[in-house]
């Protein structure tokens, strides 16, 4: 078969898979979804036993497992008990802010991550690459989490200039809509930081061991042969051999990226699905919690699938059809 | 006047403490539109010495003493920069193993151009193009595949590449480091019947490097032995290499050789021991141990390498006493 | 065929581990790491001995609380007026604890996949490795964090939870090296001389995987007291025990950040901090005695 018919064909193999393994881990480890809910709301046996009709809960396993995947299939994500709302229209706006904050910290620790790992990497041993690399590894040991309480501390409570929690300023009015924007960017300045300082870190690394071994390569001593200009030897020879390492290894970064955005999202009260994960752990919500989990499992499942597709595009070695 | 004296050249690898000399006190001479061939077994410092000529050693070995006279300049003591005005233009190299010494990302036209580009300012992308394809009609190959990617060449084509790029800005010299090896016979005939040719037309000098003596015989005006980071012996070709000639015990060994398996030469007659280990100070001479026509100096005192004609010098304690012992 | 025969027949250069701990420490990154582990352990294992702490030792008022370093407190108190110093060194264990005994788990789980996986080959590995895969692209945070709250909140569920979930990368590792050892001469020639699977693995897989296997174990060590920490941090750690995450999440549920309450919330943080660092510099030197490539030139 070729690659990207049986590529989409593993990824709906593997989004069928985790759909499976979240019915297992929330419907038949705690017994059933109305246990769960019955820890923490007060509910009498009639209303259990209403839930569990509502939900399809009184047939076989088998039958509750279809009736998951129908309402699956029709986006019914099933009712939140903190919030009264459908799960699907708290976690549906969740996202988009989420979406927000991922966008800007990738497309910083993409650039910078990159930038500085080939200028570490391309002078291998020398004093500023054993720097660079003693850097990355300083805040690649920091947890997301504490490095925003730092923030937190710095910008908003010593030198108080930024604001240090939401989306918004609460209870502002915005004379134009451009100052509504202007807010937003405001507020979005020091999550997406502290995303960045942590994640940045990871790119660096990967960046320079990648440049690191392409510079060893035959091919770029022919470059060095050619008397190539170090800018150019470096750039056109080195990294763009050394990316397609880079874009595997970024694969693991999606995975980091989303445990960071959840840290993130808790200090800095940011309402993205993050933070609507927090807090249905706090509630004990399942529902929600079940949603956010399946959400973003199938969001990183995405990623990698796309990032398979671009290495394919990228490697004249390989070509897409085959 | 030559266009290449490399005088008492050493070249160390690592540190000053657990350095090795893998090119101890070695000279070497090119004329313009001379072939020269570096013979010798892997490890003895051919390539090393090769590379040193466009400083294309890597960063943990460096010259510590000697020159590199390149049409008069020496080009031993350039700066990085300086060098790079120099490398392709005038001294350009054909690598061993042309799979990897091409860029697996880049068009081969492309990576044709590229010196063009760089060291002829004012052309155009146009005109470097049309002048890669040139080059790859020359070494025979259709022009049309310019757009072609190294991997989808075979191993004999990619090398014909590599002549093609290694040409590109008309070079006066051209190093060719084991350029057939890893090819099979055919392919190796056709390479350097190209190589000869193509040296001949475009009027440049070749600094050939081979373990395979039979192709430094066919394809030399010169050539020279090394063992050990050492020279043990240079003249013209026949005067080397030609029947009962070679004056060093080391390169009459060397003729009576054949390659194994994986390309390395074996003696025939069974020759004992390995190269010694550079790491520790070499006292007498360095295949003393091996050879067996060795007396008791040649465990004591370096021989030096002298004239014993006109062309052909030789470093060996025995020379001129035991000629007619070959 | 007796086994003595077969170990001469087949003997292989063993892998030198006489002079890892040189090699460690004459990377300098490697011997930094060393020292700073050695230092968090003293401090994890003396120091709650000398300066326990008392979790009923709250404050009598509101003016012992969130107090900034003193004679008596060296890192000031909490938000319960409770002392942070002591609470600082008691924590440190957790965080070891079960960046250690998850790693155990993870370690054994990932390595017997990826030899299996690497030594059997054929249909065994393409079912382990899709496992793996599985698990190696679905996000670990939250995971952990839906277990968590599934299985509830007691140490050894968080160090289960963890180590159940930080194999896959050990496994890919294990399974690659595995599978270049079975190509290498001694072990089909072991085969041949009627050597039994496990025999072979005992003496002629293990030995061979076990440099790469310490340099993983090191950095997921690393990552397992990151991912307590982060459990911690959300509310999932484990409430009878304190550790920096669990201290962290105090600080930052009682809005001690807020007040400037920088003694409560920098300790756990640069403990963290620090172990994690350490645990890192010691694997990536290890890495770098593993694979010379990635040395620095001399």
């Amino acid at each position: 078969m070729s690659y990207l018919p049986r590529k989409t064909l593993l990824l709906l193999g593997s989004i069928f898979s985790i759909t499976t393994f979240n019915f297992f881990l929330f419907h038949v480890i705690p017994g059933d979804p109305i246990r769960l809910i019955a820890r923490t709301q007060k509910l009498d046996a009639q209303q259990v036993a209403q839930l569990r009709k509502d939900y399809g809960l009184d047939g076989s396993l088998f039958s509750q497992y279809l009736t998951y995947l129908k309402n699956l299939l029709h986006g019914d994500l099933g009712y939140s008990f903190s919030l009264h709302e459908p799960v699907a229209t708290v976690l549906f706006r969740a996202l988009g802010h989420t979406v927000l904050l991922l966008t800007f910290s990738t497309l910083i620790v993409v650039g910078a991550g990159i930038a500085i790992g080939v200028f570490a990497g391309s002078r291998q041993g020398s004093k500023k690459d054993s720097m660079t690399v003693i850097g990355a590894l300083v805040f690649w040991s920091m947890p997301t989490f504490w490095v925003g309480m730092l923030l937190v501390f710095i910008f908003g409570v010593w030198f108080a200039v930024l604001p240090i929690s939401g989306i918004t300023t609460p209870n502002a009015v915005y004379p134009t809509y451009l100052s509504y924007v202007l807010d937003i960017g405001r507020h979005l300045i020091l999550p997406t930081l502290t995303l960045a300082l942590v994640d940045i870190a990871f790119f660096i690394l990967i960046t320079r061991t990648a440049v690191v071994e392409v510079m060893g390569e035959d091919y770029m001593l022919t470059a060095r042969g050619k008397g190539l200009p170090r800018r150019r030897l470096v750039w056109r020879h080195g990294v763009r051999n050394a990316l397609l390492p880079v874009l595997t290894a970024s694969a693991l970064y999606i995975s980091a990226l989303v445990g960071g955005a959840i840290q993130v999202e808790v200090v800095y009260s940011w309402p993205g699905m993050g933070l609507l994960m927090y807090n249905s752990v706090l509630a004990r919500d399942y529902p929600v919690l079940e949603a956010t989990f399946l959400v973003s499992s199938i969001v990183v499942l995405l990623a990698n699938f796309i990032s398979d597709i671009m290495y394919r595009v990228l490697d004249p070695r390989v070509t897409v059809s085959q | 006047m030559s266009l290449l004296t490399v005088r008492d050249l050493s070249v160390q690898y690592g540190t000053v403490q657990g350095g090795v000399l893998a090119v101890d006190r070695v000279d070497l001479t090119i004329n313009r539109g001379e072939f020269v061939g570096l013979a010798g077994e892997s490890g003895c410092g051919k390539t090393t010495l090769a590379m040193s000529i466009p400083n294309l050693l890597p960063k943990y070995a460096s010259i510590v003493s000697g020159s590199v006279e390149f049409e008069g300049k020496d080009i031993a003591t350039f700066s990085e920069s300086e060098l790079n005005t120099l490398r392709w233009k005038d001294v350009s190299v054909i690598f061993q193993g042309a799979l990897n010494a091409l860029n697996p990302v880049q068009r081969i036209g492309d990576q044709i151009a590229e010196p063009i580009l760089i060291h002829e300012p004012g052309t155009s992308h146009d005109e470097a193009w049309r002048r890669a394809c040139e080059l790859l009609e020359a070494v025979g190959i259709p022009s049309a595949r310019a757009k072609s990617y190294p991997h989808e060449f075979s191993g004999g084509m990619r090398q014909r590449v590599m002549i093609a790029m290694s040409l590109a800005c008309k070079p006066k010299l051209v190093i060719a480091d084991e350029p057939i090896t890893a090819l099979d016979v055919m392919t190796q005939a056709q390479i350097l019947d190209l190589l000869r040719e193509l040296s001949t037309s475009f009027d440049l000098s070749l600094l050939l490097i081979s373990h395979d003596l039979s192709v430094l015989a066919e394809t030399c005006d010169r050539v020279q032995v090394m063992y050990a980071g050492r020279a043990a012996e240079a003249g013209t070709a026949s005067e080397v290499f030609g029947a009962g000639n070679a004056a060093h015990p080391y390169t009459r060994r060397l003729l009576n050789s054949y390659p194994n398996i994986n390309g390395e030469r074996v003696f025939i007659d069974g020759i004992p021991g390995y190269p010694p280990d550079l790491s520790q100070p070499q006292i007498g001479c360095r295949f003393a141990a091996r050879c067996s026509e060795a007396i008791d100096v040649c465990r004591t005192s370096e021989p030096d390498l002298v004239a014993i004609s006109a062309t052909h010098s030789v470093a060996c304690h025995l020379a001129g006493k035991s000629v007619t012992h070959g | 065929m007796s086994e003595q025969f077969i170990s001469e027949v087949v003997a292989d250069e063993a892998p030198r581990h006489r002079n890892l701990f040189q090699q460690l420490w004459s990377d300098r990154m490697g011997r930094v790491g060393i020292i700073m582990t050695i230092v968090v352990l003293v401090a994890a294992i003396v120091g709650p001995v000398i300066w326990a702490f008392d979790s009923s030792a709250v404050g009598a008022d509101a003016s012992s609380i969130l107090q900034g370093p003193s004679s008596a407190h060296w890192l000031g108190t909490d938000e319960l007026g409770r002392d942070v110093f002591s609470q600082f060194l008691e924590g440190s264990r957790v965080s070891l604890l079960v960046g250690v005994m998850a790693t155990l788990i993870s370690t054994i789980i990932g390595a017997g996949i990826g030899i299996s996986s690497g030594y059997f080959t054929g249909r065994l590995d393409t079912t382990l490795m899709a496992v793996t895969d599985f698990f190696l692209v679905v996000p670990a945070l939250p995971l952990m964090i839906a277990m968590g709250a599934i299985f509830g909140q007691s140490l050894t569920i968080i160090i289960a939870i963890i180590g159940l979930l930080s194999w896959p990368r050990t496994a890919r590792i294990i399974r690659s090296q595995t599978l270049t050892l079975r190509e290498r001469k001694f072990v089909p020639r072991a085969r041949s001389l009627g050597a039994t699977n496990w025999r072979i693995i005992r003496t002629h897989i293990i030995p061979h995987v076990l440099p790469l296997m310490v340099a993983n174990t090191i950095l997921v060590v690393a990552g397992a007291i990151l991912s307590e920490a982060t459990l911690a941090f959300i509310g999932l750690g484990d409430p009878n025990r304190i550790s920096w995450g669990s201290m962290l999440h105090f600080a930052f549920s009682s809005g001690a950040v807020g007040r400037g309450a920088w003694w409560y919330f920098m300790p756990p943080g640069i403990g963290i901090l620090i172990i994690v660092l350490a645990f890192t510099l010691v694997g990536h030197a290890f890495d770098r005695i593993n694979n010379p490539r990635l040395r620095d030139a001399a």
